[in-house]
């Protein structure tokens, strides 16, 4: 396979940006893998407002939220730490499990407001 | 029709500087003002929120406005279709980010929670990932019985 313009063969392993692990792009679901099963983490690749030249801005993607899809599938969005731009991403079912439930459960570990107070504000309202 | 007095002192800032005119939410002069309305419940909603300088969202049920590009405030978006809320984001300082995903264009964006946001949806938009535990996940997340 030749190699693409970020200096990895498809079909070839590849290197995690973060973590440093060498993972197969194969996944037991057939797509593509695009992020690191690991840590979650991925390369930019692909921008949706370029502002390079070749689209590409080429900095490590981290996790941020998990969306659930209309299908009731989850996704999980990422943010460029270089352009801050966000983006989806299928999650593979040899994801990292706890990794995902962690970031799934973030926002109620941390709520701006205490949720104790919620049952009287369902009841009243 | 009133005339328009041009005798009216020019109004400074505290800070000596003007600020300049931002175009608000809105396609056309008429929209332009202290208030916009919710593309998807309706609601007019002022500009003015706590915690924000600007707000970018309703705070009844969470919608958006396709508005901004690339960086928040450009208004350089040509698509100006209704944003839906999909998820929540936790920033390092513990703040909420409502995550935004443009029913048009399929584009994705995020907004800070302002002060006044209703906290009923905010939640719902934040137990829905552990409402719906996806396929690929393979731990069963049951409380165990007591």
């Amino acid at each position: 396979m030749s190699p693409d313009k970020n200096g990895s063969a498809l079909h070839a392993f590849f290197t995690c940006m973060r973590c440093g692990i060498s993972v197969s792009p194969n996944t037991p679901s057939g797509r593509i893998r695009n992020h690191c099963p690991n840590c979650l983490n991925s390369r930019h690749t692909t921008m949706r407002e370029p502002h390079t030249t070749d689209g590409t801005c080429g900095a490590r993607m981290q996790p941020i939220s998990i969306a659930v899809l209309r299908s009731g599938d989850w996704t999980l969005i990422q943010r460029c730490t270089g352009c801050s731009e966000l983006a989806d991403d299928h999650i593979e079912p040899d994801d990292n499990q706890l990794l995902l439930i962690r970031l799934a459960i973030r926002p109620l570990a941390q709520p701006p407001f205490p949720l104790e107070h919620l049952g009287a504000l369902w009841a009243a309202g | 029709m009133p005339r328009r007095n041009n005798q009216r002192p020019e109004r400074r800032q505290p800070h000596g500087r003007a600020q300049r005119p931002k175009r608000m939410h809105g396609r056309n002069r008429d929209e332009y003002g202290e208030s916009f309305r919710c593309l998807h419940c309706r609601l007019d909603v002022p500009v003015s929120a706590p915690g924000t300088a600007h707000r970018n969202h309703c705070p009844n049920c969470l919608s958006s406005k396709h508005v901004d590009r690339s960086s928040p405030g450009d208004r350089a978006s040509t698509c100006h279709a209704r944003m839906e809320p999909i998820s929540i984001a936790v920033r390092g300082d513990g703040e909420w980010v409502i995550i935004h995903r443009c029913v048009g264009c399929g584009g994705l964006g995020s907004n800070r929670a302002a002060g006044d946001d209703n906290a009923l949806a905010l939640t719902r938009l934040a137990v829905t990932a552990i409402r719906h535990p996806g396929s690929p996940l393979r731990i069963q997340m049951t409380v165990p019985a007591e």
